[in-house]
């Protein structure tokens, strides 16, 4: 069959487009119809702006070439994570309790993408405030694994990994903040980054915990993903986290120097991934570099750590959501009980769990205990981590222990669904940027490759990812695989 | 040693959270399975390390004491539930004692 435009990458469809071959109008529709054609059965979207979309394309038809090639991402394709506010399009987090929610404003990154001229296709689903690891947790519906619509697609950056994954968008943003677009990335076989913390700017990205929440890229191809990542970097006044434009652009000498941490390779870590990263160490060493064994030893106390400072994060977070200025509000007499009330309804368990832990953490006389030791063993983590760099260039290690699990199946058991975050959670906690690449298959599903660099180093690890996209499997669509 | 009903209760109500009689056991059990895990950082010797409290060593940037555009009262209170006279409107906060306006 003739390649449709749906199957082509970001990068393509813009060069394509620039050369005046494609309009951004057929770009659209081939993607609206390849939605339409997949998410009923797949529900990567809460809401698709295909009226939008159309007025966009036809709004670029009449550029130039000149306007078409000054734009980097003119006639490609985005989807954007529910929790990332726009302007003309509702935004949820996937909560009751912001349903109907029209920002004033458009986040940082929603900016930078309609000026890079990318067409906004909708608004993806998402765990409830980005809390989960399955998007089981959305309020209004989960979203299924493109590859075995029986799993879920990961979480809580779910909807936009699966929209990727499925060919409805070449690329679509996620936030990050203890894995949440590298483990969904894993589960559908795409790619996905959490840059440094601070390289991308949080203005308009509702806050779940801030010291750990990072926006960052999805994409099928390396370059579409560095693509993306070049319109969103960059420093904002709007957040006073987001870093100076202080890029390292020390090139990367070959031998590269591959740290593998002991720590992440034990026990809990299915077989038949750790066979798949045993062959991908392999071609590494074949390609001449360097592979070194190494030690990361607090990362058994990072699940602790991170379920400690998320929730508490996050209980001051979400305070916000009280009924009065935005978002849902259950009437009552009194304001106490219209706060109650209102939250009650608002909110669904996942995050009321985590409510109340991370306001137990801070609570009188439970602060050191909790939040302080917590905030201490992440010193701990972030010295593994510079001690390692100090000898290697990269750390690498699977992305998650197992593959995709079925829907329902930890839904109700929230540590077990706590303690697949484990390879994920530390690059939060140390702030370093992390890819996660598809490297194979084990139980005929997607595996991921987790490749980790020290803070900053962004540029290096796409520079790596680039190079290395070689050895990892072509890119292949759902269907091809179905029969 | 787990959090107790009563515990776990006053700190909703902290949470400004409502808890029924029946959603308490699921809460109670996820609860303290989880700050059983978290008690294992207890056994670490932290006594000289320093808290993280950012990630990436960098000074507190400051901004230009200028004037700049802001949203106006109308797009601010938009999303707003209840809104009066460019203002969000709430309950009475206060109790009136006897015979007072409503004001």
């Amino acid at each position: 069959m003739a390649k449709s435009l749906w199957m082509e990458d970001a990068v393509t469809l813009h060069e394509l487009f620039v050369a005046g071959e494609v309009r951004a109008t057929d770009i659209v529709e081939h993607h609206l119809e390849r939605l339409n054609a997949r998410d009923p059965v797949i529900r990567a979207f809460l809401h698709v702006a295909a009226e939008q979309a159309r007025a966009q394309a036809a709004v670029q038809d009449r550029w130039s070439p000149a306007e078409r090639a000054e734009r980097p991402l003119s006639g490609v394709p985005v989807a954007i994570k529910d929790n990332i506010v726009t302007e003309t399009m509702p935004t949820t987090a996937a909560s009751r309790i912001l349903q109907n929610f029209y920002a004033p404003y458009n986040a940082t990154v929603v900016d930078k993408l309609y000026e890079a001229g990318a067409i906004v296709i909708g608004k993806t689903n998402l765990d409830e405030f980005a809390m989960g690891s399955s998007t089981e947790h959305s309020a209004f519906y989960p979203t299924r694994n493109p590859w075995a619509l029986d799993r879920v697609p990961g979480g809580s950056s779910g909807g936009s990994a699966a929209a990727v994954a499925a060919g409805m968008v070449p690329l679509a943003l996620g936030s990050d903040t203890g894995g949440s677009i590298r483990q969904p990335s894993a589960y559908c076989g795409i790619i996905g980054m959490k840059p440094t913390y601070g390289r991308v700017s949080r203005y308009g990205l509702i806050a779940f915990a801030s010291s750990l929440d990072q926006i960052g890229p999805m994409a099928r191809r390396v370059r579409d993903l560095r693509a993306l990542y070049d319109v969103i970097a960059g420093p904002d006044p709007r957040d006073a986290t987001s870093l100076p434009d202080t890029t390292d652009a020390t090139p990367l000498s070959r031998p590269w120097r591959i740290g593998v941490p002991r720590e992440y390779f034990g026990e809990g870590l299915d077989p038949e991934i750790r066979h798949v990263l045993d062959r991908h160490l392999s071609q590494l060493r074949a390609e001449g570099h360097e592979i070194r064994d190494i030690s990361l030893p607090h990362t058994r106390f990072a699940i602790a750590a991170y379920y400690l400072i998320a929730p508490a994060e996050a209980s001051s977070n979400l305070s916000r959501y009280d009924g009065i200025r935005y978002g849902f509000r259950r009437e009552s007499r009194d304001l106490v009980t219209l706060y109650e009330a209102t939250r009650d309804e608002g909110f669904g368990p996942e995050v009321k769990r985590r409510i109340l832990l991370g306001t137990h953490a801070l609570s009188s006389g439970y602060y050191d205990a909790y939040y302080l030791t917590a905030q201490k063993v992440r010193t701990l983590i972030r010295r593994d981590f510079d001690d390692a760099f100090h000898t290697v260039d990269f750390v690498v290690t699977p992305t998650t222990p197992e593959v995709a699990f079925r829907l329902g199946e930890r839904s109700d058991d929230p540590l077990t669904m706590y303690l697949g975050d484990i390879y994920t959670v530390t690059a939060n906690l140390a702030g370093l940027p992390a890819i996660s690449l598809p490297v194979g298959w084990a139980h005929g599903l997607p595996v991921g490759v987790q490749w980790l660099a020290k803070p900053l180093a962004d540029h290096q690890l796409l520079e790596a990812a680039e190079a290395l996209e070689g050895l990892l499997p072509p890119v292949r669509f759902p269907e091809e695989v179905e029969g | 040693m787990g959090l107790s009903d009563q515990e776990i209760l006053h700190v909703a109500r902290l949470a400004r959270l409502r808890l029924t009689t029946a959603e308490l056991p699921g809460i109670r059990r996820d609860l303290n399975r989880v700050l059983d895990y978290v008690s294992q950082l207890q056994a670490l010797d932290l006594a000289d390390i320093p808290p993280t409290m950012h990630v990436v060593n960098m000074e507190m940037p400051l901004r230009d004491d200028v004037v700049a555009p802001s949203l106006s009262v109308e797009e601010a209170t938009k999303n707003a539930p209840q809104v009066e006279a460019g203002m969000f409107k709430v309950p009475r906060i206060v109790e009136s004692e006897g015979g007072g306006d409503d004001g």
